[in-house]
């Protein structure tokens, strides 16, 4: 208690003024405390800023890594960023003829649809072929449906622009061919997947998607004007003819590069259907034919080149007809009795022709036939490729093969023989690709300079010579050599009366350049047609429809138009002055 | 002596309160303070710096998209102007506007006419070299003759002309016809009259005169000879 009061006492201030006055050193020690005090204040507000500070740096390096905000998908701008998920095909001269473009469709969903009337009325405003009642039906449904797939720019704005949150506008990309039918059977299509399903766009699948190729493109070796003058040609002929089918092909007897391919009918691209009937087969690539006596060629070249006949070789008595295994071989005309080797090719004698076959004998045809390889599966741009129906050799076989009866191939193998045949006897290989030609490439030769040279010669007067079977190709300044071909078609393993003809022919013939061949399905006689003679003389109601009566014709009118184009020197004129 | 202790004992003592005096820790403050500051300071201005950097930069990136975003959609509109150009041009199109607008001659020439043309230039050409020196010199003067005299027949054509011309307006009308000509009209008028006059009145003269007398002896050889007097008869 003492401790206690003495406290109290000491607390206790005296009477005295000094008491209560406060000592200097209490006043600076309660001064230190105030600036302890606003220290701690400065430290706090810091403290808030500097969060602050990190809260706005973490947002700044947000944005600057962050990436641009992305476009608004229905705008203009939402273009610009286009990005090509296939690359383009070109031709020879860089016309485009497959390109990808973004297209719309517009579908609707139905739960999202606040007033039915309303967007019928707009809907048939926007659509006027469109079937309201079809489409009430699928509002009930309550399930997502397409109005219209493919719009055009017209029909999407205006879409846009209802503002209806039910219409939905779905971009895709969609493959467009501005050349239409025009290459219809090299091109092929493609599905919704974008993935190629025939012709060039499935074989080249892989490489048109390929960043290299979506950036440059597939440049081809076909030419698009030529391919059209080609197909109006065949149009024409067809109407002319009467026949069900045609198909030409134009190819560089040096390099094997294919400058048109046509195969009628054909279809076009942009628009996609099934395609299930037989007639539109590639003709060309993937039907396999009897081309009869286009074979006869090969048959006189296997005895040159054999060295058992030389093109003055008499061939004397020879029948109109023989039989073999029972089955009658005939001449197509009367022909004289006594033919030399190269008469008999240009008149086209059977029976020589089965005569020159026999001489050369069954191993040496063989391995001639061969060495063109027209019986293999050939190595080819596409996937579209026939397989030559294989068969026995046997003396009947040989004595039908000579003329080309009862043996098959390819019209792309067929052209590619008779290119090596012109050019020289060097192989090349058949390509809808343009190729960097290498002139120090090294070529394999098939056959020898010589028998090329003297089948040229020989084939130029199966065009120039009255007897010969192709007077209407004799078309003046490019010196066309070729062969005809009149084939019966089988159906169903039998003969009938209907025709498969064709026509091979190489021009300049003194340096063959271009290969180009032309078939007729089915040619009916012509009675109607106006034949134009070279000497100006006009004949009228032919019945005949051999391969010298159209496929001929039809040759010599092409290469009268394309000549101008491929730019070959008139050699006959420039020699007359 | 107690106010005295109390004193002592209540007195200050300066130098056992001067160690304890805030004077230095103040300057410590005041250093520490400044310190804080000029680093707020900077800070905020770096801050402020980075923001106009960051928003300087910005603006260069956004303007460098655009110019993307400019290049992207000329780009794609080549892309698309391309397709449209190959559509436009294709061979089919091209062929049917022909058939439309041209003229079917026009469609394709013939390689045989070519050389025609070509033969019959040369014809010519190979005639003019081989012809001699003298033909060609009297060709050419007979050539310069004969424009010559044509220009002078075009010229008499053309005096002929305006003299006609001019007559038939004077006589198209008669009231406006100069004074002279009437004068001369009438003078040949009047001599006229007079030689009728004198023909009436003393034929005997007009038998006697050279004239009348040729034309006598005439008839009278035609009447000899068989020949018609009045031609036809």
């Amino acid at each position: 208690m003492k401790s206690k009061n003495s406290e109290d006492k000491s607390k206790k201030k005296s009477f005295f003024f000094e008491d209560y006055i406060e000592p200097e050193s209490l006043i600076d020690s309660k001064k230190l405390d105030l600036v302890k005090v606003s220290l701690s204040r400065v430290n706090f507000l810091f403290l808030i800023f500097f969060c602050f500070v990190i809260i706005f740096s973490v947002k700044i390096t947000y944005l600057s890594l962050s990436p641009l905000p992305n476009k608004i998908i229905f705008s203009e701008k939402a273009n610009k960023n286009f990005i090509k998920k296939r690359g383009d095909i070109l031709d020879r001269n860089g016309i485009i003829l497959a390109r990808n473009i973004d297209i719309y469709s517009a579908g609707v969903r139905p739960s999202l649809v606040k007033d039915k009337k309303k967007l019928l009325i707009n809907l048939r405003l926007i659509f006027p072929e469109l079937e309201t009642h079809k489409i009430k039906l699928k509002l009930k449904k309550n399930k997502f449906f397409y109005i219209k797939k493919r719009l055009t720019e017209n029909e999407k704005t205006n879409l846009f622009l209802l503002g209806d949150k039910s219409i939905l506008l779905e971009k895709y990309q969609f493959r467009i061919y501005p050349q239409k039918n025009l290459l219809s059977h090299i091109l092929g299509q493609i599905d919704d997947d974008n993935a190629g399903i025939s012709g060039i766009e499935k074989f080249f699948d892989k490489n048109l998607k390929t960043k290299l190729l979506i950036n440059s493109s597939l440049k081809l070796a076909l030419d698009s004007n030529l391919q059209h003058i080609v197909r109006e040609e065949l149009i024409g002929a067809q109407s002319d003819f009467n026949a069900i089918g045609s198909a030409a092909l134009l190819m560089d007897a040096n390099n094997g590069e294919i400058l048109s391919l046509v195969s009628l009918p054909d279809y076009d691209l942009n628009k996609r259907f099934s395609i299930n009937d037989d007639i539109y087969t590639n003709k060309i690539t993937k039907g396999v034919y009897e081309m009869g006596s286009v074979f006869k060629t090969f048959t006189l070249a296997a005895g040159l080149e054999n060295g058992i006949i030389d093109q003055k070789t008499m061939f004397t008595n020879l029948k109109h007809k023989i039989f073999c295994a029972g089955r009658k071989i005939s001449e197509h005309d009367n022909l004289p009795k006594n033919l030399s080797a190269e008469q008999i090719l240009i008149q086209s004698s059977n029976i020589g022709a089965v005569r020159i076959a026999q001489k050369i004998g069954i191993e040496k045809y063989k391995d001639f036939l061969n060495s063109l390889n027209l019986f293999k599966i050939i190595n080819f741009d596409l996937e579209e490729i026939g397989t030559p129906i294989p068969f026995r050799w046997g003396k009947c076989k040989l004595a039908t093969a000579s003329f080309g009866h009862g043996i098959t191939t390819t019209p792309l193998q067929l052209a590619r023989a008779y290119a090596i045949l012109g050019n020289g006897g060097y192989e090349i290989q058949p390509t809808i690709l343009k190729t960097r030609s290498n002139e120090y490439e090294q070529k394999k030769q098939i056959i020898s300079t010589e028998t090329s040279k003297i089948v040229n010669s020989i084939l130029r007067k199966v065009v120039s010579n009255k007897e010969g079977t192709a007077n209407f190709a004799n078309i003046d300044g490019y010196e066309i050599g070729g062969k005809t071909g009149t084939a019966l078609k089988s159906i169903e393993g039998v003969y009938t009366e209907k025709k498969f003809n064709t026509f091979v022919s190489l021009f300049p013939i003194s340096r063959p350049k271009y290969v180009l061949l032309v078939i007729l399905d089915e040619p009916k006689p012509a009675p109607y047609f106006v034949y134009e003679f070279s000497n100006g003389y006009k004949h009228k109601g032919e019945k005949r429809n051999t391969s010298g009566w159209n496929t001929v014709v039809v040759a010599g009118k092409i290469i009268e138009k394309i000549g101008p184009i491929l730019a070959i020197n008139n050699l006959q004129a420039s020699n007359k002055f | 002596m107690n106010l005295e202790s109390d004193q002592t004992k209540y007195q200050l003592d300066p130098h056992r309160w001067i160690s304890t005096l805030p004077s230095r820790s103040k300057e410590k403050g005041n250093r520490e303070a400044k310190k804080y500051s000029i680093g707020i300071i900077l800070f905020v201005l770096g801050l402020v710096m980075v923001s106009i950097i960051k928003n300087e930069t910005r603006n260069l990136q956004k303007e460098i998209t655009n110019l993307r975003d400019s290049i992207n959609s000329i780009n794609f509109e080549l892309y698309q102007a391309r397709l449209d150009h190959d559509v436009i041009t294709s061979p089919e199109n091209i062929s049917r506007l022909a058939k439309e607008h041209l003229e079917s001659d026009f469609n394709y020439y013939k390689q045989s006419q070519i050389r025609h043309l070509n033969q019959k230039e040369k014809i010519f050409t190979k005639l003019e070299k081989t012809k001699p020196k003298k033909i060609i010199m009297n060709e050419k003067k007979n050539k310069t003759a004969k424009k010559v005299k044509k220009l002078q027949i075009t010229k008499k054509i053309k005096i002929n002309e305006t003299e006609l011309i001019k007559s038939q307006y004077i006589y198209s009308k008669p009231k406006n016809s100069p004074h002279n000509i009437k004068s001369r009209i009438a003078k040949k008028i009047e001599t006229k009259k007079d030689e009728l006059k004198k023909f009436y009145s003393d034929p005997y003269e007009i038998i006697k005169s050279k004239k009348a007398q040729q034309w006598m002896g005439l008839q009278v050889v035609k009447v000899f000879l068989g020949i018609p007097i009045v031609p036809g008869k």
